[in-house]
């Protein structure tokens, strides 16, 4: 039970620096799938949720569904998508999109809703449109609390992707998987650091896009706050 | 009494918010700070109750200084309301107001006992005392910090602008409310307020604060608006102090003319209701009866400005006195009402009133009654005034303050 | 597939007693943490309300703890606490817990308006008694939607753990799934909202009963 052994070998085995099962490429597989997960749950949350928080129409609909998507277990939508589509890409993508799309919607609406209504109210009244006030003034104040969002969201997929390789997919779940299943604890503790060093790294570098990469005007309006 | 001895405070970084200040607080009067933003009157309050510690000087409290007392002890012993109110939103109302009861362990029953009856001193309804403070209006919610602030029965109190949160009616209410507990219970008070208005309306002397918490005037209210101490201070006080003194003065001073003495004034007459409620002015020359409206004040509790101001509203130029019921008790035109004005002799101003509308020549010291339902028009208005200057101490004086009060008797 | 429903209701019918068991072990697996994280957060977020010095690390540290993945950290206590026991899934699901309460326990100490704490000190509030007897119960409201979203995630994540072995309803999709079998997968998903949506019923009821003062905010939050 030595872990720097376990490590070490998880790290120098032959098949794990190159071909199908090496650290890069399962590394580029999680990326991947992760990454059109947040892609298609950005596609599909943010632009709603901007026009809901905008016209306040149906905000509390949006916050019950949020917390009760909260609830649904990735692993049995996993597993329920695979025995009817099939695996695949898709039967994976679903779950995780469902993961994905809740906490960016709620950003989304709280973001705009978070805008100060003396600025919106202003810039109404200096003759800009409702979709110039959307575009010029809400979203550039709600960036922080939409970075946020898809901080959580890109956390929460990167560590369900893992998931995904119980039901037959690529990823750094595989080498979980298959080290729980041969019992193989190096092969295992080696893939789940890996997913751990992905998570916080996504965690680190949206908290520092935060940080650094906001309009100095929006930065100063959150510290104010 | 709370005696300040040099008290200062100075910022870590430097920065004075008071330099050292010397004042005493006198035993059971209000005693009111004011002074623009910045001035250190919230600090010094603060002071007292050891919210903040003087880095020089001392504070002293009925001879002790306030350094030597444990602070839990010390601030349950004083009361303290502040702008926002600062109610517990757990608590319902009566468990507010007895916060201080059970700090200082009395037993539950006993404590609710004395909160149900703050609660009824500071003028609120009984069924209040479930409430949670987020029911109540920002008025109600600030009686309720007022009958906290007393719950322990503490004989000093500490009042930080907390009125200002408020609307001008509710604040108006509150004040009048403050003062007539005060005249129940004696209370030490200090009290801040950056509103002039406010600080000569309650206080018994009155500290005008310049930066640094350096005293610019301390003066009862009337000294302080007829001689300020300098032209810093006036321009504090504003353009209209003279105006605002009248605020101070009681209407009870005026000398009215009983209501059975006739209700025309030119061409004017007011119409009562069956009960001797004022219901309007009629113009006698106009055709039709349309009524305007008629100001009043009460005798009894307002001031002479409330006097003036409603000789000013009204179309003939003169005032109703009503009485705690909304009844006519008498009237007094702006003769009469400028008369009380002079600071001498008010009572024998006083008489002009009865003759307001009468040629005061031929008729002073005959009495009100002669002058019954007598014709008056704006000549013989302006030859009273006249009179009024050249002989204000008419023996009239004497038969009409007792006429106004007999005016208000026999209108009830 | 394409001749198996999704739903076969006899199975349901016929193994009652054993969902009812794995719902019993769900519930422990997953509430029992959150209990736990809630018995933790109070002290140490009346610690950071009153030291803000020691939030900073802290709210780091939970910030980190919050992004590790479930899967990867049962795994890595499996060589410590075994294989398929209660611990190896709780001991996360506790850190989780508190994760999410840590921050909601602080937030809500420091929601009390200034004047409230002003107003408390100068009726002879120490500042550990102030802490605990007027800005604890204000925080309250905050504390219980905190625990919503901690038990409703605790609910959904516990099942993960069937992948180590212990997942209570989460078998049910390891099941369904090796036997290509969806009723239990139904089943599971199903019986896991269900508690989900239970517990947070219960929480909201909760807020009702301890915070009646907050009814305002509610509506105004939502």
């Amino acid at each position: 039970m030595n872990w720097l052994n376990w490590l070490s070998d998880f790290f120098s085995a032959p098949d794990h620096r190159s071909g199908p099962d090496s650290i890069v490429h399962r590394v580029s597989e999680h990326l991947l799938l992760s990454g059109e997960a947040l892609l298609y749950a950005a596609l599909l949350a943010v632009p709603l949720g901007l026009l809901i928080g905008y016209t306040g129409r149906g905000v509390t609909a949006v916050t019950a569904l949020a917390g009760a998507a909260r609830a649904l277990p990735t692993l049995g939508l996993v597993t329920l998508a695979v025995l009817l589509a099939g695996v695949g890409d898709t039967a994976v993508l679903i779950p995780l999109v469902a993961l994905a799309a809740p906490p960016l919607l709620v950003a989304a609406v709280e973001g705009v809703r978070g805008t100060d209504p003396d600025v919106r109210d202003a810039a109404r009244g200096i003759g800009l449109t409702h979709p110039q006030v959307l575009w010029q003034v809400c979203l550039p104040s709600s960036a922080p609390t939409l970075l946020a969002g898809f901080r959580t969201a890109t956390v929460q997929v990167i560590a369900t992707a893992t998931v995904a390789a119980y039901v037959g997919l690529g990823g750094l779940g595989r080498y979980v998987i298959d080290g729980l299943a041969t019992r193989q604890y190096a092969v295992t503790v080696g893939g789940a650091l890996l997913v751990v060093l992905l998570a916080v790294g996504a965690q680190l570098f949206f908290t520092l896009l935060a940080r650094f990469a906001l309009p100095p005007g929006v930065r100063a309006q959150r510290r104010a706050r | 009494m709370i005696t300040f001895e040099g008290a200062g405070k100075r910022h870590p970084d430097g920065t004075i918010a008071v330099e050292g200040l010397d004042l005493e607080v006198p035993t059971g009067r209000i005693t009111v700070l004011v002074g623009p933003s910045g001035c250190g009157k919230t600090t010094l309050l603060r002071m007292v109750n050891r919210m903040v510690e003087p880095t020089s000087g001392r504070v002293l409290l009925d001879g002790t200084d306030v350094a030597q007392l444990e602070p839990a002890k010390l601030r349950r012993g004083i009361g303290y309301v502040i702008q926002q109110a600062g109610l517990f939103p757990h608590r319902k109302v009566i468990d507010n107001i007895a916060t201080v009861p059970y700090l200082l362990g009395w037993d539950r029953k006993e404590a609710r006992a004395r909160a149900a009856e703050l609660l009824e001193l500071v003028g609120l309804a009984p069924e209040t005392a479930k409430r949670y403070p987020f029911q109540l209006s920002g008025g109600q919610q600030q009686r309720v910090g007022v009958a906290r602030a007393l719950a322990a029965d503490p004989p000093v109190l500490l009042m930080d602008e907390p009125f200002s949160a408020v609307d001008p009616v509710v604040r108006a209410g509150l004040q009048e409310e403050l003062l007539r507990l005060q005249s129940e219970l004696h209370k030490t008070v200090l009290f801040v307020t950056h509103d002039i208005e406010e600080a000569v309306r309650l206080g018994d002397q009155v500290v005008v604060l310049r930066e640094h918490g350096r005293i610019a005037q301390l003066a009862d209210p009337h000294t302080l608006l007829t001689t300020p101490a300098d032209d810093g201070v006036a321009a504090f006080l504003g353009r209209d102090r003279g105006l605002r003194g009248l605020g101070l003065r009681p209407a009870s001073a005026v000398a009215l003319r009983p209501v059975g003495d006739g209700l025309r004034y030119g061409g004017w007459e007011l119409a009562l209701d069956d009960a001797g409620r004022p219901i309007g002015w009629i113009d006698r020359t106009a055709v039709s009866a349309e009524l305007h409206p008629a100001a009043g004040f009460r005798p009894e509790t307002d001031t002479l400005r409330t006097a003036l101001d409603a000789v000013v509203l009204s179309p003939a130029g003169v005032a109703v006195a009503l009485d705690g019921d909304g009844r006519a008790t008498g009237t007094a035109s702006r003769d009469a009402i400028l008369a009380a004005l002079t600071p001498t002799g008010a009572t024998a101003v006083g008489g002009i009133d009865a003759n307001a509308d009468e040629s005061s020549d031929t008729n002073v010291g005959t009495g009100p009654d002669a002058n019954a339902g007598a014709k008056a028009d704006a000549k013989t208005t302006v030859s009273t005034r006249k009179a009024l200057a050249a002989d204000g101490t008419g023996e009239a004086g004497t038969t009409d303050r007792v006429g106004g009060p007999e005016g208000s008797d026999g209108g009830r | 597939m394409d001749d198996e429903p999704i739903v076969r209701w006899y199975w349901i019918g016929d193994h009652l007693g054993y969902l009812g068991n794995l719902l019993a072990d769900h519930a422990v697996i997953a509430l029992l943490p959150v209990l736990i994280g809630l018995l933790l957060a109070v002290p140490l977020g009346l610690a950071c309300a009153r030291f803000p010095r020691l939030y900073q690390p802290l709210s780091a540290v939970f910030n980190i703890v919050y992004a590790l993945p479930s899967l990867a950290v049962f795994v890595v206590l499996i060589p410590y606490t075994g294989l398929a026991t209660q611990a190896t899934v709780m001991i996360p699901l506790t850190f989780y817990a508190l994760a999410v309460l840590l921050p909601t326990t602080v937030d809500g100490l420091h929601a009390v308006p200034d004047s409230v704490r002003q107003a408390a000190t100068a009726m002879g509030y120490g500042p550990w008694h102030r802490l605990t007897t007027v800005e604890l119960p204000a925080a309250v409201p905050y504390l219980i939607a905190g625990l919503r979203v901690a038990a409703v995630s605790s609910i959904s994540l516990a099942s993960v753990g069937a992948l180590v072995g212990r997942g209570g309803l989460g078998y049910l999709f390891v099941d369904g799934f090796q036997r290509t079998f969806p009723t239990p997968i139904v089943a599971g998903i199903v019986l896991i909202a269900v508690l989900a949506l239970a517990v947070d019923l219960l929480l909201v009821g909760a807020r009702r009963l301890l915070a009646p003062w907050a009814v305002r905010e509610k509506g105004a939050g939502s």
